[in-house]
């Protein structure tokens, strides 16, 4: 491997890795801003600039590629003149408005203002303003706060391939914008958001919800298609604040879709029902665990069952429910996304992340050897329907139902008796993305209400059914 | 970006038709596009930029981008005669603020305003490469250089 | 006055294809370049020390000599005449007055690169040249000095017109071709240079209109001949003076490079200042290089000399300030040019020229104060040096000039 100097330090590299990354690889951080390694590089921010022995002039480090024998100085008087100067350029038009900034706590500009930049603002001009236009449901733009580091637009263009941010005008008065205020199209738009190194482009569905240094942080996988995402929820107090795409090289990158983002808001949706719910008559009531498990094994009793797995739990889940199955002899077959029955259904929606399986274990259920569900078998009079809170129920006319898992009320009426369990977000649990890898769902919360896990459950379900028959 | 209509002239597209092959991509017809088209339409509407989109096939809010990078693109109405003044370095020793001050003061209106009438716009102009015959404006598309207040007065007079 | 290239012919009488080829032996260089192999076309170019009139003066047949000889993407010629540079104004009447000479020249550049297309990018606002161009192109196409084949060689070169539209980055080379290919005028990252990857993804020279113009008398009159119209050893040629400001006779002056001083220029050529007044100042090569003051005019109008004066020649446009003028008020304007071509792609560009200008113009208007001239020198040089391309020297070396040698002046209006 070739060697280079950084800081005195021999580091290795990869012919052709920029210096970020390989001073990255030492420890050695080198700041930036418009630097993106998914993104052209564009070196406009200059706060990457840098000192190489045998050049007159400092070099961005984010467009230098190392070199054998190169000696680069990432701490000189100059380099660090310079960040304190990008610095403050950076800051002389920013409004400062931290206090009430979302990006608080997580923006770039901030920390490097506390690392690089200095104690001084010796700026006594007007400030620059713009007024804010709309960028549609998903974003907030606060063009005040932009520091032109143009990811958003690169974004756009290289990753989402719709090129529908830009920016307008030029120079001091240059303008990210959507053509006349339009709504942004694309499906991919948090992760502007994500992307944006300050305060400029962020989350509606986040605004003012939460200064982020309260927040706790669980790394997981997205429930939301057959990808399987990396992401982590952002949480406290039990309940859910935000999800972010967390970098996974072979499965999502960087990045994540707006559908599989705001997916976690139905754990705590007030709909959801999280404690064991029965019908009497055409009502339903909120009961307690004996009585709702004795409700259901009275209702499961003497029939022709059939158990149902939605394709939206996880392989433990899965596995409790087979061998419950097998222990009534009862058929078990999953669901999930109608029109996408196996894997070989599953495909690519987009160039990007989307897949057709709107459940995240598809290929867990292959993999477990269930079925997918295509109709009734002869004879069957009831079904025990189990699933995560993703996958879409089946149609089921003239049988008892009982549900397990998550469901919401509006869904109650054809079941009997529902059974409430986690979702992906208070369980762990294995799942198998579409390219068959095996990843985990952390769980960042607990249960909600009084669920309970499947396992548990289904083990309680047993029990009674076996003391109703003693 | 298909169902775009049309209205541009035919002129339009049979001259950006004709251009078309001295350029290995479409998006290089972007500029001689926008200038073609102001040609006919005076100014660069939303529509006018949407229709070029989709004629280079480019997304429109790309073509607003290169559009509004560039001055001489009017991105809003002008007047019949738009009268842009250089005052920058060599115009300014040879008092071209004097002449913006006048012009403002005649026309009544302030730089990068058009005449209620609609006749004219008045813009301060960066260098216009006529130093040597300095102070310099343009009219449309033609220079006037040597100004005077006088000459200025003849040609307020005249348009 | 010695020979002159150029300006004997800019009259309106010059431009018909006629005049060109009987008072300038117009396309006979064409005719023996294409009997040359490229390479010797590229030494004789070297041996003429022929060096970029745009400004940078990068010695032009080296820069041919960078692009590869083969290579898979086509190669480009691109002629810079998007002259901005305030205080330039010499390509302009090359360009009207000797359209075909420009024509020939790009066609030998063409032959001697290897590039089969060339673009010839012209600032929006010269519409009128633009169509004086067209017509001389149209005129050269069926006289076959463009086109398939040309003069009987297996030669081929398309010639296209393309228009900017009022940016004075696109006179940054990159940026030119970024608005060649119909995207905003923004510098690329360098490298790779354009020889590399250029317009297109291709490998294209870009050169500027008078130093394209000098190429059809090199190839004619031999690259030795040229060279020795310098008179210091790396320049040869003439080149053209552009001279604005308080001189009683501005215009454009034509002179062997290093053929006069500043000082010569201004009182022997232009029948110096207006009205007899003082000299106060003289810029000297454009609007972005650094101020001199009267008694820093005794110096040669070439490369080398500038440079050691700590200014540059640039584009040899030269501005006269005779006294009177205040000098404050005048670097506002001209910070406020670059402020107002800023890009806005990097940092110190976009954020910087405006502090300046503002800084400037509060001075100006009589609400400086006195730390507001370091803080003035302490911006230009977080500019300096620091930026993508080089607008950011251009907007910082003459603020950090007319700070140092004009602080007096300054001063005065904080009083």
């Amino acid at each position: 491997m070739a060697k280079c100097t950084i800081d005195g330090k021999t580091v290795e590299f990869q012919p052709g890795t920029n210096l970020i990354e390989v001073a990255r690889s030492a420890g050695i951080e080198i700041p930036y801003y418009c630097y993106h390694p998914a993104l052209t590089v564009v070196a406009q921010c200059r706060m990457c600039a840098i000192e190489i022995e045998g050049m007159p002039k400092l070099q961005t480090a984010c467009s230098t590629a190392a070199t054998e024998g190169m000696v680069v100085k990432t701490t000189s008087d100059r380099t660090k003149q310079n960040q304190k100067s990008v610095q403050e350029f950076l800051l002389i038009n920013h409004p400062l408005d931290c206090s009430i900034c979302d990006q608080a706590g997580e923006c770039d500009l901030q920390d490097f203002s506390f690392k690089y930049g200095s104690d001084k603002i010796r700026y006594e001009e007007e400030r620059r303003t713009f007024v804010d236009d709309d960028m549609g449901s998903v974003i907030k733009k606060n063009m005040n706060r932009c520091i032109h580091c143009t990811r958003c637009i690169r974004f756009g263009a290289e990753v989402a391939k719709i090129p529908e941010i830009v920016a307008v005008q030029r120079g001091n008065h240059t303008e990210i914008v959507t053509v006349d205020n339009q709504p942004l199209q694309t499906e991919y738009a948090g992760n502007y958001a994500d992307i944006c190194p300050v305060g400029s482009l962020t989350l509606k569905d986040f605004r003012f919800k939460k200064r982020v240094w309260f927040l706790k942080k669980t790394e997981t996988v997205c429930e939301g298609c057959s990808r399987g995402c990396n992401m982590e929820l952002s949480h406290e107090k039990n309940e859910l604040y935000r999800c972010k795409p967390v970098f996974n090289a072979d499965i999502n990158k960087w990045w994540m879709c707006d559908e599989g983002r705001f997916n976690f808001h139905y754990v705590n949706d007030e709909k959801r029902v999280i404690s064991p719910r029965i019908r009497v008559g055409s009502e339903y009531r909120q009961a307690e665990w004996a009585e709702a498990t004795d409700r259901a094994a009275s209702v499961l009793k003497n029939t022709k069952m059939v158990v149902l797995v939605g394709s939206d739990l996880t392989q433990e889940e899965a596995s409790f429910a087979q061998k419950y199955a097998k222990s009534l002899s009862a058929p078990i077959f999953h669901f999930g996304t109608p029109g996408v029955r196996n894997a070989s259904e599953d495909s690519d929606i987009d160039s990007l992340l989307k897949r057709k399986s709107k459940t995240a274990n598809l290929h867990g259920m292959e993999k477990l050897g269930i079925a997918p569900f295509e109709s009734l078998p002869v004879g069957i009079t009831c079904a025990i329907v189990l699933r995560g809170g993703r996958a879409k129920l089946p149609v089921l006319s003239n049988i008892t139902q009982v549900g397990i898992g998550v469901f919401f009320a509006d869904e109650s009426k054809s079941y009997d008796v529902i059974l409430s369990g986690p979702s992906f977000a208070e369980k762990d649990g294995t799942v198998v993305n579409s390219q068959g890898t095996e990843q985990k769902f952390k769980a960042a919360i607990r249960p909600l209400g009084s669920s309970k896990p499947l396992g548990e459950i289904l083990e309680l379900l047993g029990q009674t059914a076996k003391e109703a028959a003693r | 970006m298909s169902e775009v209509e049309r209205k541009l002239s035919s002129k339009f597209y049979s001259e950006m038709d004709k251009l078309a092959p001295r350029y290995p991509t479409r998006q290089a017809l972007l500029l001689p596009a926008l200038h073609q088209a102001q040609e006919e339409t005076r100014w660069l509407s939303s529509e006018t930029m949407a229709e070029i989109g989709a004629y280079l096939g480019m997304h429109p809010a790309k073509v607003r981008e290169v559009a509004s990078f560039y001055t001489m693109y009017n991105l809003e109405p002008v007047g019949k005669y738009h009268l842009k003044v250089c005052t920058n370095a060599a115009c300014l020793l040879r008092g071209a603020d004097d002449l913006v001050e006048h012009c403002k003061k005649k026309l009544g209106i302030q730089c990068g305003e058009t005449t209620p009438d609609q006749r004219f716009t008045l813009m301060e102009e960066e260098c216009l490469g006529a130093c040597g015959t300095a102070p310099a404006m343009m009219l449309n598309d033609d220079y006037v250089e040597n100004l005077t207040v006088q000459k200025m007065d003849e040609i307020l007079v005249k348009h | 006055m010695a020979e002159t290239l150029f300006i004997q012919h800019f009259k309106d009488d010059s431009r018909p294809l006629d005049y060109y080829l009987g008072q300038m032996q117009g396309y006979t260089a064409l005719k023996k370049a294409l009997g040359m192999a490229p390479d010797d076309v590229i030494a004789e170019v070297k041996k003429s020390n022929l060096r970029g009139r745009g400004g940078a003066g990068f010695p032009t047949g080296v820069k041919w000599g960078f692009i590869p000889k083969q290579s898979p993407k086509p190669k480009y010629l691109v002629c810079n005449a998007d002259e901005s540079e305030p205080g330039t104004f010499k390509d302009r009447d090359l360009m009207r007055y000797t359209p075909h000479l420009l024509i020939e020249g790009m066609a030998i550049a063409a032959h001697a690169i290897g590039a089969h297309v060339g673009y010839l990018y012209i600032r929006g606002e010269y519409t009128r040249e633009a169509k004086l161009l067209q017509a001389a192109i149209d005129e050269a196409y069926a006289k076959n000095y463009l086109g398939k084949g040309i003069l009987g060689s297996s030669f081929d070169f398309d010639l296209t017109v393309h228009r900017g539209a009022g940016a004075y980055i696109c006179g940054e080379e990159t940026g030119l071709l970024n608005s060649l290919e119909g995207k905003r005028g923004e510098p690329r990252v360098k490298p790779p240079f354009p020889a590399i990857s250029g317009a297109f993804g291709g490998p294209t020279i870009v050169n500027n209109v008078e130093t394209l113009c000098a190429v059809p008398f090199i190839l004619n009159r031999g690259g030795e001949w040229f060279a020795k119209l310098g008179k210091f050893e790396k320049s040869g040629g003439t080149r053209l003076f552009c001279v604005s400001g308080h001189v009683k006779k501005p215009g454009l002056y034509e002179l062997p490079a290093g053929g006069a001083t500043i000082r010569e220029l201004i009182y022997d050529h232009c029948g110096g200042t207006l009205g007899d007044r003082k000299l106060l100042a003289v810029i000297p090569g454009g609007s972005s290089a650094p101020v001199l003051t009267a008694d820093e005019i005794d110096v040669a109008l070439d490369i080398e000399p500038m440079m050691k004066a700590k200014t540059m020649l640039g584009s040899a446009g030269i501005m006269v300030i005779a006294e009177g003028f205040s000098m404050p008020k005048l670097i506002r304007r001209i910070t406020k040019f670059y402020a107002h071509e800023s890009c806005g792609q990097c940092t110190p560009c976009r954020e910087g020229c405006r502090w300046m200008e503002e800084v400037l113009g509060r001075i100006e208007d009589g609400k400086g104060k006195p730390k507001d001239l370091d803080l003035l020198l302490d911006v230009a040089d977080g500019i300096n040096g620091k930026t993508l391309c080089a607008l950011g020297d251009a907007a910082a070396g003459p603020v950090t000039s007319f700070v140092t040698k004009f602080r007096g002046e300054f001063e005065k209006l904080m009083r």
